[in-house]
């Protein structure tokens, strides 16, 4: 997978842009700026998936990460707005040694991962799979030739998709299914945990002791702050 | 003269080294991109480790998830290359990482609302009731 001409120009952009994004996501001081930073770098992201032939999963990670949970997020940023943030009388960061300490480990894993693990790596990766790399290259080109030409007949429509699909529901069929169970499960927590002590009430399944003694003191009607 | 050629030996050395180093740069590859990958973990984790703002945190917590989806991406791409393995395994994963990674927002911002009902702060700091 070696990019060159216009791709390599797209792949420096997008990753720069999405480094620069992640950087001012965590340094940002305003947690709707950061917010926002965090959508740009995952757009970026998306746009290296369609680099590397994924088609699927970047409208995958902009319809679910941008249009939902970054939606979601905004909208909880909305509700525990502190202000003290924005205005500057708070520290947005930890206290100095805590964060000079996680800067030095980070530092030393990005040097490591960076300068030593992933070269060294990759090189022998190259040298064990530099055979098997010239002989796919040939059938690619092949299969290339054979794709569905699209409209305007400039260039050639993937299967990508269609292979995905399938393999979603006949190799990964369990694991999909799994993973809708495991959705309906956070749809229920997160309802669970969300609700006042009013709506718990309101519910109908608190224990009678309990309900009683709630009554006894006298629930306040925002829902309940032990103060 | 004598004293010229290791210099200018050093020199040629440099300049081929330069000469390749545009070259990598002209056309990445998959190294590039486990690169990138790695920074963008690394910036993740920065946030978590760092910030005092429990949204932020989670925030972070997503740029690391979708780090090791560029990851899974880029392999997926490479195994492509190689003809070697199931080159859709990685594809198959990153869809599942974003199933787990909306299931946790979901969750952890339910948490946070409750907290939030409960203590009124959102940093970390101030939130050590099982602190010893």
């Amino acid at each position: 997978m070696i990019l060159s001409g216009w791709e390599s120009v797209f792949f420096w952009v997008f990753s720069i842009a999405a480094i620069l994004a992640g950087l001012l996501t965590v340094m940002a001081r305003n947690a709707v700026h950061s917010a926002l930073f965090l959508i740009s770098s995952l757009v970026s992201v998306a746009a290296l998936f369609i680099l590397l032939g994924a088609e699927f999963i970047a409208g995958v990670q902009i319809l679910v990460y941008v249009g939902g949970v970054m939606v979601l997020f905004l909208f909880v940023i909305m509700l525990v707005n502190v202000g003290a943030e924005e205005e500057g009388r708070a520290a947005i960061f930890n206290q100095p040694g805590q964060v000079g300490a996680a800067l030095v480990f980070l530092g030393l894993l990005a040097g490591a991962l960076v300068i030593y693990a992933i070269p060294r790596g990759y090189q022998a990766l190259q040298k064990r799979d530099e055979a098997a790399i010239q002989q796919a290259s040939a059938k690619q080109a092949a299969a290339e030739e054979n794709m569905d030409p699209s409209a305007t007949g400039v260039n050639r429509l993937s299967k990508q998709t269609e292979r995905v699909g399938t393999a979603l529901y006949t190799s990964a069929a369990l694991p999909f299914e799994i993973a809708s169970v495991l959705l309906l499960v956070a749809i229920i927590g997160s309802v669970m945990l969300a609700r006042t002590l009013k709506q718990e009430i309101a519910a109908d399944d608190v224990d009678p002791e309990v309900l009683g003694e709630l009554k006894q003191f006298g629930v306040p009607p925002s829902g309940g702050r032990p103060e | 003269m004598i004293h010229l050629t290791p210099s200018l030996a050093l020199i040629f050395q440099e300049a081929s080294r330069a000469a390749t180093a545009l070259e990598s740069i002209k056309h990445p590859d998959l190294s590039k991109f486990l690169v990138i990958a790695a920074i963008l973990f690394i910036i993740g984790v920065a946030g978590v480790l760092t910030r005092r703002n429990l949204l932020v945190i989670f925030m972070s917590i997503e740029l690391i998830l979708n780090a090791a989806n560029l990851n899974f991406i880029a392999f997926s791409r490479y195994l492509q290359d190689t003809g070697r393995g199931d080159p859709l395994a990685g594809q198959i994963f990153t869809i599942f990482v974003i199933v787990v990674a909306a299931a946790e927002a979901a969750i952890g911002l339910g948490i946070v609302i409750a907290l939030y009902r409960n203590r009124e702060t959102i940093w970390v700091d101030e939130i050590d009731l099982m602190k010893w």
